[in-house]
């Protein structure tokens, strides 16, 4: 099973990853400071109508 | 007149709001908090401190003459309980700080310790409330949210018994003296923890040695683990006040302690005393398997020894080890990963 993903926010506050959510791929980036954050907003999707044929 | 037996304990499994100065806690709502026994039997005193002018001249005499309000000398409270997943989640989860929740059911939490340069809170930790109760309602006999509580250590122990007993935590909680009476809060029913017990242990490797299987298979026989944040004090100006008396208004963590002891059946070839002579390090893994829904790793990133030393437990010749742990430039010092069907802890 593939594991769950999650949003770390760098220490700086300047940098959001997504990250596999296991101990052995967390482990580093939360020692480091890296701490978990909401999802962030994605962009609006914007389903174009295709064009009439005439 | 009450038992003690109809105390009830509740405390915030999620994050009360943090401590604004002067020391103003925003409590947990009924609905971050749960509700469960303890093997501690006492409840959390309150301990306002008068102070006297006995050492003051001038009045004639050297005794003292007056009373003055000085401040709530809390102790600390221990939670004493059979190690559960949901309970080794929050204890876990609030002694050290950088929690990550992923999981929709059951949930999985992989916490390592903060540190005070990233961590959004300096050195100050998640707060939770701690509600206790008797007779609660018109003619309670107690009732009351304290707010502002932080974990200030937790010790793990396993031992080679049968039951709950051979697998036990234990929380020593702080508050800052700040409650409100009536707590205005009912609790729930009370939880029943998935608890586990030494027979459950799935995974025991120290520094390259396989406990669980192989030639030290059976050598295992006990383990305590502590942690302790050493919480500096939390007076200051602006730190708040509580029916006139001085309160805490912040536990900031002072030099964090992290020990293991453990004890082993000595045996021919037992590498313990060398890799204590050759500095040997290592990880350290513990895991509790209770079901796909319920389990905890302890991962110990880099493990040596300090102490290897020969004795005798119940008749059998066994080491006795003090492993230093030491704090790895890559993985930290330790990351601990509990699955649970409990959400929202220290959220």
């Amino acid at each position: 099973m593939a594991a769950q993903l999650v949003f770390l926010e760098s220490p700086q506050g300047d940098e959001i990853k997504e990250v596999a959510a296991t101990a052995e791929a967390l482990s580093p980036l939360l020692a480091a400071g890296w701490h978990q954050v909401p999802a962030p907003a994605k962009h609006e999707t914007v389903v174009m109508a295709p064009k009439e044929e005439k | 007149m009450a038992n003690v037996n109809e105390l009830m304990n509740g405390w915030g499994f999620g994050r009360q709001g943090t401590i604004t100065s002067p020391s103003i806690s925003t409590p947990n709502t009924a609905a971050t908090i749960w509700r469960h026994t303890n093997l501690n039997t006492k409840p959390w005193a309150k301990v306002p401190v008068n102070e006297d002018d006995r050492a003051e001249i001038g009045k004639g005499h050297e005794f003292p003459t007056q009373l003055f309000k000085s401040h709530y000398n809390m102790p600390t409270y221990e939670i004493s309980k059979y190690a559960s997943s949901e309970f080794l989640a929050w204890a876990m989860a609030f002694s050290l700080g950088n929690v990550v929740l992923t999981g929709t059911g059951p949930y999985t939490y992989v916490v390592v310790p903060a540190l005070g340069a990233t961590n959004p809170t300096g050195l100050e930790l998640p707060y939770f409330s701690f509600v206790q109760q008797i007779r609660p309602g018109g003619s309670a006999v107690l009732d009351e949210i304290l707010l502002g509580c932080a974990i200030k250590g937790w010790k793990l122990s396993i031992k080679n018994s049968p039951g709950r007993a051979s697998a036990m935590c234990s929380v020593e909680c702080v508050t800052t003296g700040q409650y409100t009476s009536p707590s205005a809060i009912t609790l729930p029913a009370v939880a029943t923890p998935h608890e586990f017990n030494a027979g459950m242990i799935s995974a025991l490797t120290v520094n390259g040695v396989n406990y669980l299987t192989g030639g030290s298979g059976k050598q295992f026989v006990s383990m305590d683990a502590s942690w302790e944040n050493n919480f500096r004090p939390g007076f200051f100006p602006g730190s708040g006040t509580q029916d006139g008396y001085q309160i805490q208004g912040r536990f900031e963590w002072g030099d964090r302690a992290f020990a293991i002891q453990f004890v082993v059946r000595v045996q021919s070839g037992s590498t313990e005393y060398a890799n204590l002579i050759n500095q040997t390090t290592g990880t350290a893994t513990i895991t509790f398997t209770r079901d796909v829904n319920n389990s905890f790793t302890m991962t110990i990133q880099k493990m040596g020894f300090n102490v290897v030393e020969l004795g005798n437990t119940d008749g059998i010749a066994t080491l006795q080890i003090t492993g230093v742990q030491l704090y790895d430039p890559t993985n930290g010092l330790l990351t601990v990963t509990v699955v649970t069907p409990q959400n929202g802890i220290c959220q």
